[in-house]
């Protein structure tokens, strides 16, 4: 129950810095008329509002390329925090020092060649006259999302819902009221092309936001950047400083160590300055959103590509795609030669993608798709496309497109628990089965590993399908899905570390 | 009065605009397990008990959230559903204190999880997950908090905050190391609680439990209802009484009473004085030797009026003033007027709760 007057959403950003100790909650309290202890709720939530400070990747692509010695490093020099997703997989290993910035990393990752047919061409140059909204404002609203129906756009945020219903369904709504949200939240391990596009092409999103905004009739738009990307968050300011765009009201948001709040629900909370926990769904963003609004919530990387389908037509993004619509971004890490984020036609397969990135290193053993939460997948299917539909069929995803690839010296017992301290680490604990589940199944690969007994993992695939069924969001319906994955696929490589 | 009608297991259910598929069912006398419900709360579907089959939609879906429409087909026994209960309540168990056969223990206030798990079983035992959800000792001596009895449904975080009004507690922490907590971890006595108590009443594992009321076995107690004698509001309340003892005061259900299930912690806490050896059981006037003594209600109130009389004679009206107690009730308090302005004819009356 809101106190009259009180400013909540003040409190997130009122908390920052401040430690979490009891003179700290009652001055945001103060601040914000919150109560005490529901700030304190929402303080203990974050953990860059927790356990501020320098923190360490744990992640599976920084384990890989000698974390755990990183880590050990900084942990000699003074306090590090231990974490399982810093972003920076093409770098790794990687740190992050004082106010989230980049301390220890490799060199930045490749990306595709300068090619004007691409449609985000990281590699290219922004165009400050922002064509594509002078072609929307020119054209009207009704064309440009029939542009995007005609280009079968689909959501590159991990869920694939095609970007035309959002948008159209906002626009229809007649409450004055609605806003745009950016989700630049970007935390899945493996996954980093957000990021790339907020360094290299900020002005394709910030375009796409403000033909959002025109098309819906929105009244402000929100930008969630995760916390650890304050250059992100810089470089996007920065596009923004050098004007075209003052027609629209952009309000950024910085988040504050929580992967969650990259479901949608969860980063309207999260907004509103709330604990990050998913809502129950229906009702929908479109319909109640950000405060109760219509809100359209796209991924950085849905919204990038929308000046191109704009300018250059729907047809053609639509002939762009191997299998699926368009080109895509893939993350690519782990076991091969240039890390980075390459565009590929949607659908390329994981043997495309890593001919683009320079090669495998040693003799490939299993991929993950689409990060931790895809699971792992053999070999045997590199050259399937790499699209919402067949990894769905071969019970994967593709999610986020944070592809890792790992080689035979890896022992998926361990990769599978990398994974699940991840989601141990990173559930909201607002429901049983994924609160309690992926910390059984985190457990059960703790103890399988130390003693090599299969007992051990007795119950995996029960806790993973209850998980599925009985989780409320996304996050605890996958949690399970690389230990139950990588015993499908490898009963060979598992548990033996060759 | 229904909109529409849906089926629930087969059976034809009238519902209406709004309203979730929880209410219908228990309307219609279909049971749904639950744990997180509270009909004053927002639904949280956090407990995942209630998970049914709902038509349109691939996923279980939770009855209390869930809103009926029209041709609904809701099913809520089946293998499907089976399988989802026993392997949820396994990880339960995982995750609570359990006694010495491996259910989950006994509880002041009883334990619906215990319960839940009698009637719908269990699928595996799972080694214990040994949340590391901390424990805030509390020096108040009301309300208490086991974090190895709680199942996080967040009952008692939203009664606070959607009923009470207090927020003095709230969910904190994450994942597995989520736990109920008041700001900074301090004692209940230093946050802005009220100790009304209602967190013990809505918490459905007994997590929450009151600090001074002895353990015992739920079916050892009498439950008499009773109204609540520290205001005028009329509150009901349950003695829960033990050989003759009332050993605790519980809030009748939500929606059966004036008070919805609601007490504050004079009418819950403050029952201390019923059986206490101070307490006045018979009216006492002081005697010439200047002690007190018992006497009958007929010699005291005429004692009384003789003394009330005499003050009048000799100083006036205007020398008396009656004061009559907030512990009364509204007709009672009509009368002390009454009696003051009317019987002896001063306007010298006050109430103590009338300032
Ligand atoms: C656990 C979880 C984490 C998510 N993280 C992100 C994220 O970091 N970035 C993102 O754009 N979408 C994320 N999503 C998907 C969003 O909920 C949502 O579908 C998406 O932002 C919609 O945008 P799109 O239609 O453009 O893909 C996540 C979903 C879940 C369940
Ligand atoms: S599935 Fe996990 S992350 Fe999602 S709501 Fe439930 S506890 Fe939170």
């Amino acid at each position: 129950m809101e106190k009259k007057g009180s400013k909540r959403q003040a409190v997130l950003d009122a908390l920052t810095g401040q430690g979490l100790s009891r003179e700290a909650m009652a001055r945001v309290a103060e601040l914000t008329g919150v109560p005490e202890a529901d700030v304190y709720g929402v303080g203990t939530f974050y953990t860059l509002l927790a356990e501020p400070g320098p923190r360490v990747c744990q992640g599976l692509s920084c384990k890989l390329a000698g974390g755990d010695a990183l880590a050990e490093k900084l942990e000699a020099k003074g306090t590090v925090h231990r974490v399982s997703c810093l972003g920076q997989c093409d770098r790794a290993p990687v740190s992050l020092g004082e106010n989230n910035r980049l301390d220890v990393a490799g060199p930045r990752g490749g990306i595709s060649p300068d090619n004007p047919g691409l449609v985000m061409n990281l590699a290219g140059e922004d165009d400050p006259s922002y064509p594509a909204l002078a072609w929307a404002r020119k054209m009207g609203g009704e064309a440009v999302i029939d542009e995007l129906e005609a280009s079968g756009l689909q959501g590159r945020g991990g869920a694939g819902f095609p970007a035309h219903i959002k948008w159209r369904a906002v626009r229809a709504e007649a409450e004055p009221t609605k806003y745009v949200v950016c989700n630049a939240d970007e935390g899945e391990p493996g996954t980093f092309k957000d990021r790339e596009i907020m360094l290299r092409r900020p002005q394709l999103m910030l375009e796409a936001l403000a033909i959002a905004a025109f098309v819906t009739g929105c009244e402000a738009i929100y930008i969630y950047v995760r916390g650890e990307f304050p250059e992100e968050t810089d470089a996007l300011k920065a596009a923004l400083a050098k004007g075209g765009l003052e027609d629209f009201e952009f309000r950024f948001i910085e988040g504050h160590g929580a992967y969650i709040c990259g479901e949608e629900t969860a980063l309207i909370e999260s907004i509103e300055g709330r604990r990050g926990m998913p809502r129950l769904k229906p009702p929908y963003p479109t319909q109640q959103g950000l405060w109760g609004k219509p809100t359209l919530m796209n991924n950085v990387e849905t919204l990038a590509c929308v000046p191109d389908i704009l300018l250059r037509g729907g047809a053609r993004f639509l002939a762009l795609g191997k299998t699926e619509p368009g080109t895509k971004l893939y993350c690519l890490s782990g076991h091969v030669n240039n890390p980075g984020v390459y565009e590929l036609p949607l659908g390329a397969s994981l043997n495309e993608l890593v001919a683009a990135g320079g090669g495998f290193v040693g003799t490939p053993l299993a991929f993950s798709p689409g990060g931790a939460s895809s699971g792992v997948l053999p070999m045997s299917l590199a050259d399937e496309p790499l699209d919402f539909k067949s990894l769905a069929a071969h019970g994967s995803m593709l999610g986020s497109a944070g592809v890792v690839v790992l080689n035979d010296t890896v022992d998926m017992a361990w990769v599978a628990q990398v994974q699940a301290v991840f989601f141990e680490d990173e559930s909201c604990g607002q429901c049983a089965p994924c609160r309690i589940g992926a910390r059984l199944v985190r457990q059960a690969l703790d103890r399988y590993l130390q003693s090599g007994n299969p007992d051990n993992l007795e119950h995996i695939e029960e806790l993973a399908w209850e998980m599925t069924e009985g989780s409320i969001c996304g996050l605890g319906m996958v949690a399970a899905e690389p230990a139950v994955t990588a015993r499908r696929h490898f009963s060979d490589h598992f548990g033996v570390r060759p | 009065m229904s909109d529409f009608e849906i089926m629930i297991d087969g059976q034809t259910v009238g519902a209406s605009d709004g309203e979730t598929v929880l209410t219908a069912a228990i309307r219609a006398g279909v049971s749904i397990p639950t744990l997180c419900h509270d009909p004053r709360l927002d639904p949280a579907a956090a407990c995942r008990t209630c998970l049914v089959e709902v038509s349109g939609s691939g996923r279980l879906q939770p009855a209390c959230a869930w809103k009926a429409q029209a041709d609904m087909t809701v099913v809520t026994e089946n293998p499907r559903i089976k399988r989802h209960r026993a392997v949820l309540l396994s990880m339960y168990l995982a995750d609570h204190a359990l006694d010495d056969e491996g259910l989950p223990v006994e509880r002041p206030n009883g334990n619906q999880l215990r319960e839940m798990v009698i009637k719908e079983g269990h699928a595996f035992d799972l080694v214990p997950v040994a949340a590391p959800r901390g424990n805030r000792e509390d020096k108040n001596p009301y309300v208490q908090f086991n974090p190895d009895a709680c199942i996080l449904c967040a009952r008692c975080t939203r009664y606070c905050d959607e009923v009470e009004a207090v927020s003095a507690i709230s969910l904190a922490g994450r994942g597995s190391a989520t736990t109920i907590s008041t700001v900074a971890e301090r004692s209940l006595l230093d946050t802005s609680c009220e100790l009304c108590g209602g967190c013990i009443d809505v918490c459905p594992t007994g997590a929450m439990f009151e600090g001074k009321a002895p353990v015992h076995a739920p079916e050892a107690i009498e439950k008499v209802r009773s109204t609540c004698n520290f205001c005028g509001v009329g509150c009901q309340l349950d003695l829960n009484v033990l050989d003759g003892k009332v050993i605790k005061v519980t809030a009748p259900p939500p929606g059966t009473t004036v008070n919805d299930g609601n007490l504050c912690v004079k009418g819950r806490f403050a029952y201390d004085f019923v059986h206490h050896d101070d307490r006045l059981t018979t009216p006492l006037i002081r005697r010439d030797d200047g002690e007190l003594h018992p006497c009958s209600w007929d010699e005291a109130i005429s004692a009384a009026a003789a003394g009330l009389l005499a003050v009048k004679k000799n100083h006036g009206a205007d020398a008396l003033g009656f004061i009559s107690s907030a512990r009364c009730t509204v007709e009672e308090n009509y009368l002390v007027q009454k009696m003051s302005r009317a019987a002896f004819g001063t306007n010298n009356c006050h109430q103590c709760a009338a300032t």
